[in-house]
């Protein structure tokens, strides 16, 4: 449902840890159908940036609307997590549970205390988890032990979980760092189909500069918390990407 | 590079520093208590080697008459009976209170803090206390009854238990958390769908651990009067029958086994 042309508006978003800045201050305006790729090397902000539009961080400053909602004036758990969702790299769900509590974990934001702990034992809404993982290819390990799941299974299993959940924002942090290149490629387009069902907008961190290009529609290089350029992701040649990468290097010696 | 001072390398090197010169300090200390402990003079117990050698002796064979099989199976079973009623009670009100003390309910603020510190605090009362005195205040309070000895094990377990349950919740991974807060999950559900099952495994076998040294406890009740297999122990050692306290002893050391069997299939069955 797309009711806004801004459906990220961030202004001047900043955070320091202690005397460290993680992020300066930026402006950051997405519309419906973006798909925003941030690069830059690690400990440039990027991760930092995402928790901030998740909701999990506060920045020190500045307002965060999402679909003009101001999002600290949303409660955490429904409303939040109906307007944003995040998937991490490999180690964002919880290894001992089985595949389908995990999943499930995408309700969490709606259910009460009581049906989240009875789910726990006896799954609730278990068709929908198994409509999502049989969308993913997944079927099969429903009732796996997550942990036992190779890593591109336990990314697929974060997906399920996201569409379970079905936020407007979708965000993803390094969502294909751990995965070989074929994998990658399934788990953008899944991502990318994905934010197209729902509010058309997501937010990825990567490095591959190829998969940008195919999967993303612009890209925002950060470096040492500083935004460094925000480019249509065509604009993405060799020699801008090394820059961003050598003035890292360069500062280290 | 030859270490010749960059700020963190001499940081480092006062570091080892201190820590070798504390080191030092303890073990001074250790040498400074052992030989401090008295070892030459006193009154040595002239009959001490023969009475070693009388006990050792009693083993071949303990006591073993059906009679006497009877009393140690009956005393057993009360110790096992006081174990088992302290251990659960320890984990009903150890459980909660780490739970609360571990800060991991409720929203980040001032107040949580608060809760949990007066909550660590408590357990801390209740830990720091043995459980034989323990014992000798529920007796002097109900009488020589097995209420008495359940609710001694139970206060100081439920603070030994209480402080290990918070730790355990505290030290998880942060990334399957933050995974489940950005679901829309509450402190609470962060807590039944991401700490509780990450720590499930090793909660249950610490709590079996604390069930082994709890039927100790049990056994040693008998310093305050109460029956069990502590009770028939100084019974026959006060009539010099070795060969029972033998008998006894093998029983003590067969329920500790019983219990490290259990646990250990219990704990395997999980992790499959």
């Amino acid at each position: 449902m797309i009711s806004t042309e801004k459906m990220v508006d961030g202004r001047s978003l900043g955070k320091t840890f202690g005397a460290q800045t993680a992020l300066a201050p930026l402006d950051l305006i997405i519309a419906p159908g973006e798909r925003v790729a941030l690069a830059g090397p690690s400990g440039s902000g990027k991760s930092t940036l995402l928790y901030i539009l998740a909701g999990l961080i506060q920045p020190d400053r500045g307002q965060l609307y999402l679909d003009s909602q101001a999002v600290s004036q949303l409660r955490p758990g429904r409303e939040l997590s109906e307007a944003v969702g995040l998937v991490q790299q490999q180690f964002d769900l919880v290894p001992q549970l089985p595949v389908v509590q995990n999943v499930l974990a995408g309700r969490l934001g709606q259910w009460g205390l009581l049906r989240s702990l009875a789910s726990l034992f006896s799954a609730r809404e278990r068709d929908a988890a198994a409509a999502a993982l049989s969308r993913l290819g997944i079927l099969d390990k429903i009732d796996q032990r997550t942990s036992q799941l190779s890593g591109g299974e336990q990314q697929r299993v974060a997906i399920a979980r996201l569409m379970i959940q079905s936020p407007k924002v979708i965000l993803a942090d390094e969502p294909v760092s751990s995965l070989d290149p074929a994998q990658a490629e399934e788990i953008l387009k899944l991502l990318t189909s994905l934010a197209d069902e729902t509010g058309g907008v997501m937010v990825a961190s990567l490095h591959a500069p190829d998969l940008i290009r195919q999967h993303f529609t612009r890209v925002i290089g950060l470096r040492q918390g500083v935004m460094q350029f925000d480019l249509p992701a065509r604009e993405l040649t060799p020699p801008v990407l090394e820059a961003l990468y050598d003035l890292y290097r360069d500062s280290q010696n | 590079m030859i270490c010749t001072g960059t700020p963190k390398t001499r940081g480092a090197a006062r570091f080892l520093e201190t820590t070798r010169l504390l080191t030092l300090v303890l073990v001074g200390a250790l040498v400074w208590s052992v030989a401090g402990a008295g070892w030459g003079g006193g009154i040595i117990h002239t009959g001490g080697a023969a009475a070693i050698k009388d006990f050792s002796l009693a083993l071949f064979p303990p006591e073993l008459s059906p009679e006497f099989l009877k009393v140690a199976l009956a005393a057993s079973w009360q110790t096992v009976v006081h174990a088992v009623a302290g251990i659960t009670i320890a984990v009903i009100i150890g459980l909660p209170l780490g739970i609360v003390a571990s800060g991991s309910l409720g929203n980040p603020g001032r107040s949580r803090l608060a809760v949990a510190g007066v909550v660590r605090f408590l357990l801390a009362f209740m830990r720091s206390i043995h459980e034989l005195v323990w014992a000798v205040l529920f007796v002097t309070a109900f009488g020589l009854s097995s209420l008495a000895v359940v609710l001694a094990i139970a206060v100081p377990y439920a603070g030994i238990l209480g402080r290990i349950y918070s730790e355990l919740l505290n030290d998880v991974p942060q990334g399957p958390l933050a995974g489940l807060r950005s679901a829309g999950a509450s402190p609470a559900r962060v807590l039944i769908y991401g700490r509780m099952p990450m720590v499930f495994t090793d909660l249950l076998g610490y709590s079996f651990y604390r069930f082994e040294c709890a039927l100790r406890a049990a056994a040693i009740m008998s310093f305050v009067g109460i029956r069990g297999l502590g009770f028939e122990i100084q019974l026959s050692l006060n009539d010099l029958r070795f060969d029972e306290v033998w008998t006894l002893l093998l029983f003590l050391v067969g329920l500790v086994l019983v219990v490290d069997y259990w646990s250990s299939k219990v704990r395997r069955s999980l992790q499959s």
